[in-house]
């Protein structure tokens, strides 16, 4: 399926945030949920050193969590879109037809009543 | 056909390079994870002073045991998804037959006529204004398109391999052996690719071309080319 790409912006060298579907809402909620998990664990325990460690393993976390939750939906929505794609085109190939459902669903309509 | 310059892969013409391309970028999320744990801990590294206090390690040893096998597990599953996506093979409409030669190809559609056709680069001064350098061929495949197509490949002489990156398919092609791909183009047009095993001094200059066309217009050309 091609879409308008945009001028790449590659992280850390590979990673295309701009035209991979998910990567920058992925890495965007990462950073805020590394802010968050590092920030509270600072404010609880005063630890630099281990909020650090914290905050990091938030990013990989979060970042992680929100890319598999949103690669699923889409992959989902695009079976949908084939689907629909598909439908539309059987429509238009059988509408009249006698391998038409609608004309299947209208004939069992009018038997039973 | 690529750009200039460009790295990515083609936009993808075919279900499997959709699923391919898919799997590539996630891939590269589950590196840039790791790269950024393992550009965490090298820096920590550099910042601690060198001690020999170390004994016992078992937490440590029990993460980096446990960890590499998630990260594989991660990318194994889809990676085999797609292997096996890769060799069903749907009952196909046309099946080609292509021929490495050195240094062209020979097709056959031998389903319902006997068509028979070499094909071979265009030479640059032969080439057309507006047409691509190296890439361009005389006479392309023409397939229909949204059909399953069986590609059986072998060569002549020595290896040669038959690839076109914007359908996902690169198969070998050895002599005395058939090798076989399908694929399915989701749209027309026109996709390029190049012979992909070194086979000699014109290596470089035996393109494939593959032309997907709505099936009408492939009857059309399979009656003309037959007449």
């Amino acid at each position: 399926m091609i879409s308008v790409r945009q001028q790449s912006f590659k992280l850390l060298g590979f990673l295309d945030v701009k035209n991979v579907p998910c990567a920058r809402e992925s890495v965007l909620y990462g950073s805020l949920g590394s802010l968050v998990v590092g920030l509270g664990h600072f404010l609880a325990t005063s630890r630099v050193r281990r909020s650090c460690d914290f905050a990091v393993g938030g990013f990989i976390c979060t970042m992680l969590g929100y890319w598999f939750y949103c690669r699923y939906n889409l992959a989902q929505q695009r079976i949908r879109q084939r689907m629909l794609k598909e439908g539309m085109r059987n429509k238009m190939l059988f509408e009249g037809s006698s391998f038409d459902p609608e004309k299947k669903q209208t004939g069992n309509e009018r038997s039973n009543s | 056909m690529a750009n200039h310059s460009q790295l990515g892969f083609q936009d993808a013409s075919s279900p499997i390079m959709e699923e391919l391309v898919e799997f590539h970028d996630h891939a590269l999320m589950v590196a840039l994870a790791i790269c950024s744990l393992v550009l965490y801990l090298l820096t920590l590294m550099l910042m601690e002073k060198l001690s020999s206090n170390t004994v016992d390690a078992q937490e440590v040893e029990l993460i980096w045991t446990i960890l590499p096998a998630i990260v594989l597990v991660l990318l194994a599953l889809p990676s085999l998804q797609i292997l096996y996506m890769m060799d069903e093979i749907d009952e196909p409409d046309l099946t080609l037959k292509a021929i490495g030669h050195q240094w062209y190809w020979t097709y056959e559609y031998t389903d319902f006529k006997d068509l028979s056709f070499d094909s071979y680069m265009t030479p640059t001064t032969d080439l057309p204004l507006g047409h691509f350098r190296l890439l361009e061929v005389d006479h392309r495949i023409v397939i229909p398109m949204e059909s399953p197509i069986r590609v059986i490949i072998t060569a002549d002489d020595v290896l040669h391999s038959w690839a076109v990156p914007a359908l996902g398919v690169k198969t070998d092609a050895i002599p005395g052996r058939l090798n076989q791909t399908s694929f399915i183009t989701t749209r027309p047009g026109v996709f390029y690719g190049q012979c992909s095993e070194i086979c000699g001094a014109n290596h470089s200059y035996m393109p494939i071309v593959v032309e997907s066309t709505p099936l009408k217009h492939f009857e059309a050309w399979s009656s003309l080319l037959s007449s």
